[in-house]
């Protein structure tokens, strides 16, 4: 059993790894930009380049290679940068993070600050409104799911149903364009961009809404369907059925024995759910403008910042992985009928 | 019980049996029942779902319009034309009130008790800044707003004239008439000040001030030193004759005010008028003189240096204070501002060419009253004078009333029914222009990855062993690997066109498939009939195309149609990244760029977010009722 554990865990970081070191040479493979500014920041930020591994300097032109850039000091010496092979650089940059956990600095999103400390400011943004948005939403969604399916074929289930058929469509932005226009612009009851650290408590409180609400409002949809669906098959069954024939009441029936049974499944999508408020929402963060690590993405790849891009995908195909395999675990640990690794 | 056959008790020999059939051969008789292919009965488990047919009317009814609007809309998506920017929403007459292509302007008290809305402006009797044809239902306030700030469009107050150089005993500053003039005994010279004695705005005090005139020599105070604040009236004549002068020439009017060492001191003056009996000098004196507070601090010396004349100069701050303003609420009629009719110059040559082509008729002795238009090409519409050469007394050029829609190639007036967006293109044609290319975009996408999932899965999924696991590593990877950043890479590497976003769009959709076919291959492959069917020597071809495949196509079929709309999600998502299609027009683009103005013009987000969020509803529910439809196992169950 354990051992399974280990090696799934295992299997996930090899995984992620190919898929970062993939990333990495895909990225590394599109044409470079020449650093424009003054003499000493182009310096500056070669050297770094070269600390880095990514090119290579030399005070003479080289025979065997064209310069990818050079730069004429005052005293009028040329320092000439050559370009390192790609392969050559992912090895160093593997070097650097394995040996020294070094991702490397940022080159335009804030110089010269590294890429780690910067991720770990938006960290924090994205996983506060991710954590207050699942406490809100899975409760929510269980509750309105388990109601659903007791009043199962009746008034009450038809509306959540179309209701959750409604939101479960609407696409995210759609979502929050249209809370944006009632709440921020017709009311003015709500700011419309995501507030200053600056800015009053109470304005603070009231940014959260909207980010919450949309995040919110496609796993409500999602965990009331599953949990109807989950609670109907049970409800069908036929030991509920025993249940009901030895005598207990339907209260009796659904507390102890429906509900139960219905929860195996939906219970390791919400342990799945905790590990994927390390994520953030890309759309939500770049339309209300927080600073989160989905709207850093966005930024980074705007203004070619691939140290800080790396950063950020592994962390987004990390915690991806990582969800998928709390999912599968949990399933083993929750399920009796599971029994995980045996041969 | 003895249950032998007692032969001997019936004696039945050969010739008791025939057979039934005799020579008849016997073989599979046709059904009598009335049989059903499992297209029709697909087609009738999907009428039994009332959303499914409203998802697949709608869904239909939105495809035919993408496919229609852009082939028959007047302008083609690509002309850019500014002027015809951001026109509102027309289905109806102008005026009717409701989605008339109008726009309603109205005075707004926000929170902080500031007031926001259009200035009425008086000069031009019309809300500032609008074109006056296109008002309707214009309301000015009864009250006046009293504002603070010099406005183009104020009126009354007091000129503030501030010292602002507060602390510092020595300060004096000085407010004058630019133009110097002259005062002598032989006319009747006098002079009126009316000042405000509203004391106590802000931190400020009224200061004590003195009036006097002066030229390069001479200084010839009027009022001294005071504190006086009531209407001060003077005849200058008679103050220069005091003095023992006849005459005092280039002098100007000064307003001298001290300042307090505690707090800023200002003087307010309402009006100032000098006058006189000789009519000459009075024309020159009232061009200095100040009736309007809001008016004189109107005149400003321009971005080129130019005095206005009866400019006033100030060594302190010189501003305007309780200047009345009114605001004014109305509808604008934005298709009038831009097609409205325009007065245009045409050439006799060119009426008599309009005339040769039959557009229009005119007798040329009296075109005025003569004028017809017969054709809707001709631009004129009516005909307001003529102009004769001068000189030789010819007939040269008309001024006529034209529409302005002439200019743009509309030979009515347009009705745009959702609006127009930024580049002044026609919102319902541009919004199915994209839709198009969407749709486009989803199905070949959804139809690759439906072919190559499908081969896939199926390999994957019937085969099992090292050959699935390989393959499902392969998808494990892959699949890891956020699609935004497969999707980012593309275009970095190669540009975002469409052929881009095809492959970099199947490069991620089709594990999906994939996946979804493996499962039902499992699901189905250990069934019996699959067994049987083995048994009797079919081959691996044979139990895929004739047992499993038809068994697991209603989920992938399904999950295919599905995956249009996902495409067009993804397709959007990147748009609201900045990573959007460019080169044609597309869906998510057009929303992508219209959220910018959500704020100032709401309807162009509102409008493709409703068919947006319709198209998604619309294909889901018609998924849901495809995958009942097209589940075999449900055959027959709900008869």
């Amino acid at each position: 059993m354990l051992k399974y554990v280990f090696k799934r865990i295992f299997l996930a970081f090899v995984t992620t790894f190919i898929i970062i070191s993939l990333s990495f040479i895909c990225v590394k493979l599109l044409p470079l930009d020449k650093f424009l500014g003054k003499p000493e920041q182009r310096i500056a930020y070669y050297d770094e380049q070269v600390r880095l591994g990514y090119m290579s300097s030399s005070k003479y032109e080289r025979q065997d290679a064209t310069p990818f850039d050079f730069v004429t000091l005052s005293n009028g010496t040329v320092v000439y940068y050559y370009t390192v092979p790609v392969m050559q650089q992912y090895g160093v940059w593997i070097k650097n993070i394995v040996c020294h956990w070094d991702w490397g600095v940022s080159k335009t999103i804030s110089p010269n600050v590294k890429a780690t400390v910067i991720i770990g400011e938006q960290l924090l943004t994205s996983m506060r409104i991710n954590i207050i948005s699942v406490l809100f939403s899975v409760p929510i969604g269980i509750l309105l799911g388990i109601w659903a399916a007791l009043k199962k074929n009746t008034m009450i289930d038809h509306i959540i149903s179309t209701l959750v058929m409604i939101f479960i469509s609407l696409p995210s932005f759609i979502l929050i364009t249209f809370m944006m226009l009632l709440l921020c612009y017709k009311n003015n009851v709500l700011p419309t961009q995501w507030p200053n650290p600056t800015d009053p408590l109470k304005l603070k409180v009231l940014g959260y809404i909207i980010p919450v609400f949309c995040l919110s409002f496609g796993s409500i949809c999602g965990y009331c369907r599953f949990v109807r669906a989950e609670l109907c098959e049970v409800m069908e069954s036929e030991y509920l059925l025993l249940a009901r024939t030895k005598g207990l009441t339907r209260k009796q029936t659904i507390f102890r024995h429906a509900l139960k049974n219905a929860m195996v499944p939906i219970f390791p999508s919400i342990l799945a759910e905790f590990i994927g408020i390390m994520g953030g929402s890309m759309i939500l963060e770049n339309l209300y403008g927080i600073p989160g690590i989905g709207r850093l993405f966005i930024i980074a790849l705007s203004a070619k910042d691939y140290n800080i891009l790396f950063v950020d995908m592994a962390i987004f195909t990390t915690v991806s992985l990582l969800a998928g395999v709390v999912l599968d675990l949990s399933y083993g640990f929750i399920d009796p009928r599971i029994r995980m690794g045996a041969k | 019980m003895d249950n032998k056959f007692d032969n001997s008790k019936y004696n039945f020999t050969e010739s008791s049996f025939k057979f039934v059939h005799g020579e008849n051969r016997i073989s599979d008789e046709k059904f009598t029942t009335k049989t059903s292919s499992f297209a029709k009965d697909s087609f009738r488990r999907f009428c039994k779902n009332k959303s499914s047919i409203v998802g697949a009317i709608v869904l239909g009814v939105l495809i035919i319009m993408s496919l229609i609007v852009p082939i028959f809309s007047a302008k083609s998506v690509s002309n850019v034309s500014a002027d015809e920017a951001f026109l509102a929403p027309k289905l109806f007459a102008a005026g009717t009130g409701f989605w008339d292509g109008t726009k309603k302007y109205e005075k707004k008290i926000n929170k902080d008790g500031s007031v926001s809305g259009v200035l009425y402006d008086f000069v031009n009797e019309t809300p500032a800044g609008f074109y006056k044809p296109a008002v309707l239902n214009l309301v000015i306030d009864s009250e006046p707003t009293l504002i603070d700030t010099s406005s183009e469009y104020g009126q009354g107050g007091y000129v503030m004239f501030e010292n602002v150089n507060f602390g510092d005993n020595e300060s004096i500053v000085e407010l004058n008439s630019d133009s110097p003039f002259s005062v002598s005994v032989v006319a009747n010279y006098v002079l009126n000040v009316e000042f405000g004695a509203e004391n106590g705005i802000r931190n400020e005090m009224l200061g004590e001030y003195r009036i006097y005139l002066k030229n390069d020599e001479k200084t010839l105070i009027l009022k001294d030193w005071n504190s006086d604040y009531s209407a001060f009236s003077v005849d200058l004549s008679k103050t220069l004759e005091n003095s023992g002068l006849s005459e005092i020439s280039g002098v100007k009017l000064f307003f001298g005010l001290k300042n307090d060492n505690d707090c800023i001191t200002y003087l307010l003056i309402k009006n100032c008028f000098i006058t006189c009996d000789n009519e000459d000098e009075n024309d020159l004196l009232s061009k200095i003189s100040f009736g309007d507070a809001s008016e004189m601090i109107r005149r400003k010396i321009d971005a080129s240096g130019k005095v206005p004349e009866g400019y006033w100069k100030s060594t302190g701050r010189k501003g305007v204070y309780a200047s009345e303003v009114y605001y004014c609420s109305f509808v604008y009629d934005t298709y009038e501002k831009v097609y409205g009719e325009r007065e245009v110059t045409y050439t006799i040559s060119e009426m008599r060419k309009f005339k040769a082509d039959g557009l229009c008729d005119f007798d040329e002795k009296d075109i005025e009253s003569t004028y017809k238009k017969l054709d809707d090409k001709c631009p004129i519409e009516e005909v307001f004078s003529v102009k004769y050469n001068p000189i030789t007394g010819k007939l040269m050029d008309v001024r006529a009333a034209v529409p302005n829609y002439y200019k743009f190639g509309y030979t009515k007036m347009p009705k745009f029914i959702l609006g127009t967006d930024a580049s002044g293109i026609d919102l319902f044609t541009r919004m199915f222009t994209g839709l198009r290319t969407s749709l486009l975009l989803g199905v070949c996408t959804a139809a690759f990855c439906f072919l190559f999932g499908l081969i896939w899965g199926s390999v994957s999924g019937y085969f099992g062993g090292v050959v699935d696991l390989a393959m499902e590593r392969f998808c494990d990877i892959l699949g890891g690997v956020p699609w935004i950043v497969i999707m980012t890479l593309a275009i970095l590497h190669f540009g975002n066109n469409f052929l881009t976003f095809f492959l970099a769009l199947c490069l991620t959709g089709w594990m999906g498939t994939a996946a979804r076919t493996r499962t039902q291959f499992y699901r189905f492959k250990g069934g019996e009939y699959v067994l049987a069917s083995r048994t009797l020597g079919a081959g691996d071809a044979r139990l895929i195309f004739k047992h499993i495949l038809p068994n697991s196509l209603g989920t992938i079929i399904t999950s295919s149609i599905l995956m249009i709309v996902s495409t067009i999600y993804s397709e959007s998502t990147l748009a609201y990244l900045n990573l959007g299609l460019q080169g044609v027009q597309s869906f998510g683009v057009l929303l992508a760029n219209n959220q910018q103005y959500i704020q100032s013009y709401p309807y162009l987000i509102v409008y493709p977010s409703v068919i947006m969020a319709l198209l998604m509803i619309s294909f889901n529910l018609f998924g849901n009722g495809l995958r009942d439809a097209l589940n075999p196992s449900l055959r027959g169950t709900e008869d």
